[in-house]
């Protein structure tokens, strides 16, 4: 029985309003305000009352996807992981380290983001690190 | 309260109880099952309004046949459950309640005097005859300076106990104009309120959930004393569905070919 | 934001620029009315009318990409009038004669000659926002995307510091951010030019101290920004690109030329949630967790970070980012072992020192805490530069006037500016799959004055074509007077209309490289069709 309310914040804009999910039988039932979040006082938008649709949309991808001779194939994290770490090597081998970018993401956690440009800047060893702030 | 709910989950006379739990400081609402025996003593009833009654829809929705608990902090959730099941949203034998009543009511609570709001608007501690001591102009304007804060939301509609139609009007298109702000006004809340009469059993949480302030509850308090007046039908208490009966599930607004 | 978000309640006077609050920061415009209902006087400025401007007691619209000018008008009226203030100019600023010099030319009728706003409204602005402090200043991306971007904000900031509204509860500058973490991102180094918290990459401290951190010898050389990313790929410099999360192809500008630029690419890998437009041409997509389906943090536009904690498994064969980064980086070579997020937060706060050091996610909690938070019992700042600004004294700057990089003219004589609407987001790829959010909105459109429609024949829906110079694109119109006559709104959500198609990637700010999308010069017809006729019924 996986019946819960699990404290989160809405993912759409910049205002962080405190949300409570609905989680009835492991399946994200819907979205509630927090009544007590400093930021919102127990109120949202539209956008933050249905968040839980666009994680439940059928649209969402479910599988890595590797791109072979112009049509998108299923595939496993393995081989999706290797492909990449295998180009990404290739290319900073051939061009060096600078010819490669890294879009961070004003989407991710904080903690992605701090992974991300670390990847940028220790992995493939470029600061080309930058994300949507001007867009 | 807690000893009950727990003999009720191990004994198996409910499945799941909705109750409040405090995390992080925060009363939120929580689920108690028989897995999770030992967070019954963390079981509060606390000064929260959310409307357990409308999650129990929700998980009676998915499982008919589940028994569920329900806490009630506030006589207006007695009264939210009775419309639920006269509206067939909840089996009352499917539903056992605990009642820890005593939580204060939203719009008892003290409202900070806004001055331009009452000079232009209403306010939320006003009852019917108070804004009805404005001339219809006044009054009208009144409406519409709060109605225009409208952001959109439908937080009113969601948070609503008693709102639980598969198909809104709200976001009928032929009733309610899409795709600006303010909302096309006042068709969005009269529609609404319309759909209010024989509904809302007045417990503020539609009010507390606009963030723009909106005296919803006394709009909604208006058309129900209307349908006490012609009807003599008190919503929450009536046994019976409300003489508005068509309005909700069964009526499909479609547009005709012409 | 240098301030918090319910301060906003108790100020004196709230001027909004260039945002439009209801629809794109909801939970903020309800700290705005009630400000409003308690007695604070609104100012609105925008050059479209929003669902503010009804309640301000200034509203002007003026000519897109004029605020400097208008925001030098109300200094000069508040220095003519002696309404600035005086002793926290001296005590808290510095270069304040540069800012005289160069306002005292911009009396309110140059002012109103630039802007098309009124020169009274000018003096009421002005006089509003000087005398009943404490007075926030909001602004969103109607300020930043021109090419005047960087000059906009430091005139906010002159605003602000003129009138002593910098340092003290419910005022200072206060741009609203757009996505749940661009503050966060930002402050993770997810810039070219530093590392989290704002250390400069080429500061030889700083890159030693992440060197030996992350043992790897790093680049002290800054990186290239996105907007300078695209030339690079076109000139065969950037042979990799990795997109985590963002969809390009509909947020940049010049959507030609930067599919050219796509296409240059030896590989490009994105990783989303949705198959969208930029993943559509990418070379492997990988699929990522959503956010209800995993640890970690945000950090809001008042700068509060704040736990959001998983709900739920990750949908079918998909893994949180920092799962598939870690992963990317072992298979790389550098071996990333986490077995939660906290473990990385930790290792940003220990690299962290003045902002993010103190947080723990125990102390975190739900409410959060708002950096700067340098030690384990600082209680977080609701404001920023309380007695001192972070490079000591607030440098005023003299700020002329510049003419946004294109203007309308004979052959394109509609000035288009693009932004958001309320029930959808950025370039749509959450909100479109939403259904209560979908029937809000299923289409693009672009916002036309009645006068204009009227003198290229169209009504509500037809479609019309808009060009500009570098492409042309078609999509329903929608005659409204929120636009003054002469300009054009479409909203960015919409990827088969998209802005992007006549946004003009080469007018981007110089040093905050922020493309223009808030003024492009275009034509408008009617698309003309031959359709069959309807014979009815």
């Amino acid at each position: 029985m996986d019946y819960k309310f699990v404290p989160s914040v809405c993912p759409y804009c910049g205002t962080g309003c405190g949300v409570l999910f609905e989680v009835i039988d492991g399946k994200l039932a819907g979205t509630l305000p927090n009544k007590t979040h400093p930021v919102n006082e127990g109120k949202l938008c539209i956008k933050g009352w249905n968040m839980h649709e666009y994680v439940n949309s059928f649209m969402r991808l479910k599988q890595p996807l590797v791109k072979s001779f112009g049509r998108f194939l299923k595939t496993d994290w393995d081989e999706a992981i290797r492909i990449t770490a295998d180009r990404f090597k290739e290319i900073v081998e051939k061009h060096g380290p600078d010819s490669i970018g890294v879009l961070v993401s004003a989407k991710i956690t904080n903690e992605e983001n701090y992974l991300a440009q670390k990847f940028a800047r220790a992995v493939i060893g470029t600061n080309n690190v930058d994300h949507c702030a001007r867009l | 309260m807690q000893a009950q709910v727990e003999q009720w989950l191990k004994e198996g006379t409910v499945d799941l109880f909705i109750g409040y739990k405090k995390i992080d400081g925060h009363v939120m609402p929580h689920f108690f099952t028989k897995e999770k025996i030992d967070e019954v003593k963390d079981l509060v009833a606390g000064q929260a309004h959310y409307s357990l009654e409308k999650i129990a829809t929700k998980v009676a929705a998915e499982h008919p046949d589940m028994k569920i608990g329900i806490l009630l902090a506030r006589n207006c959730n007695q009264q939210a459950l009775n419309v639920l099941t006269i509206w067939n949203q909840l089996n009352s034998d499917n539903i056992k309640t605990i009642d820890a009543f005593g939580d204060a009511c939203p719009s008892e609570q003290a409202e900070d005097i806004a001055p331009y709001k009452q000079q232009n608007g209403l306010s939320k501690s006003m009852v019917p005859e108070d804004a009805e001591a404005f001339d219809q102009e006044q009054r009208f304007s009144r409406w519409m300076y709060e109605f225009s804060k409208c952001m959109k939301c439908y937080g009113c509609r969601n948070i609503c106990p008693v709102c639980f139609c598969k198909e809104c009007s709200l976001e009928h298109k032929d009733l309610v104009g899409t795709g600006n702000l303010p909302p096309e006004i006042p068709v969005f809340h009269l529609v609404r309120a319309v759909h209010m009469a024989g509904r809302c059993i007045d417990c503020g949480l539609c009010e507390e959930a606009c963030p723009s302030d909106i005296p919803l509850r006394l709009l909604y308090r208006k058309v129900n004393e209307i349908v006490k007046d012609v009807y003599d039908y008190e919503t929450g208490t009536s046994p019976d569905q409300s003489p508005f009966s068509v309005l909700g599930e069964k009526v499909v607004l479609e547009t005709t070919k012409l | 934001m240098t301030n918090s978000i319910a301060g906003f309640e108790d100020s004196g006077c709230i001027f909004i620029i260039g945002t439009n609050t209801t629809a794109c920061h909801p939970l903020i415009a309800r700290r705005i009315f009630r400000a409003k209902e308690k007695g604070a006087k609104l100012i609105v400025a925008d050059p479209r009318k929003i669902q503010l401007s009804r309640f301000a007691d200034v509203a002007v619209q003026h000519r897109l990409g004029t605020d400097v000018a208008l925001l030098n008008g109300m200094m000069h009226v508040i220095i003519k009038n002696g309404w600035h203030d005086q002793k926290y100019i001296e005590e808290r600023t510095e270069d304040y004669e540069a800012l005289e010099k160069v306002v005292a030319e911009y009396t309110p009728e140059k002012a109103a000659g630039i802007t098309g706003v009124p020169a009274e409204d000018i003096e009421q602005m002005a006089e509003l926002y000087a005398k009943n402090s404490p007075a926030p200043l909001l602004y969103a991306m109607g300020i930043t995307q021109h090419t005047t971007g960087v000059d906009n904000v430091k005139s906010c900031c002159n605003l602000a510091m003129l009138c002593g509204n910098v340092g003290i509860a419910s005022a200072g500058v206060n741009p609203l951010r757009g996505q749940n973490n661009v503050q966060g991102a930002c402050d993770m180094g997810g810039l070219p030019n530093v590392m989290t918290g704002y250390q400069p990459v080429n500061s030889p401290e700083v890159n030693e101290k992440f060197s030996n951190a992350w043992g790897r010898p790093l680049s002290d050389k800054p990186g290239l920004t996105i907007t300078d990313m695209i030339p690079a790929m076109l000139e065969g410099k950037l042979k990799g690109l990795f997109v985590i999360g963002e969809n390009p192809k509909l947020s940049d500008p010049d959507w030609n030329h930067l599919n050219h630029a796509l296409k240059k690419l030896d590989f490009l890998v994105v990783q989303e949630l949705f198959l969208s437009e930029t993943a559509q041409v990418a070379d492997v997509v990988l699929s990522a967790a959503s956010s209800a389906e995993k640890d970690g943090t945000f950090t809001n536009t008042e700068r509060r970070c704040m736990k959001i904690n998983k709900a739920i498994e990750p949908i079918g064969n998909t893994l949180p980012d920092w799962e598939i980064i870690s992963r990317l980086s072992t298979a790389m070579g550098y071996e990333m072992k986490y077995n939660h997020p906290e473990e990385i937060f930790d290792e940003m706060t220990a690299l962290t020192p003045k902002s993010y050091a103190g947080m723990t996610y125990e102390r975190l909690g739900i409410d959060g805490l708002q950096w700067p938070c340098p030690d384990k019992d600082h209680p977080g700042t609701p404001y920023l530069h309380k007695d001192t600004f972070a490079r000591g004294k607030g440098k005023f700057h003299g700020i002329e006037f510049k003419a946004p990089a294109e203007l309308p003219d004979a052959d394109y004589p509609f000035a288009l500016t693009t932004g958001r609407m309320f029930s959808h987001f950025h370039t749509g790829t959450m909100t479109r799959v939403s259904r209560h959010l979908d029937v809000e909105q299923t289409t693009g459109y672009v916002e036309i004055h009645p006068r204009d429609a009227q003198k290229i024949d169209i009504y509500d829906d037809d479609i019309v074509v808009l060009s500009s110079r570098r492409g042309e694109m078609e999509v329903p119109a929608r005659v409204t007077r929120a636009v003054p006559p002469g300009t054009l709104f479409l909203p960015i959500h919409f990827g088969e209309n998209p802005p992007n198609v006549l946004t003009d990637s080469n007018a981007v700010d110089p040093l905050a490289k922020i493309p223009e999308f808030k003024v492009s010069a275009v034509q408008i017809r009617k698309l003309v069709t031959e359709l069959i006729e309807n014979t009815g019924s």
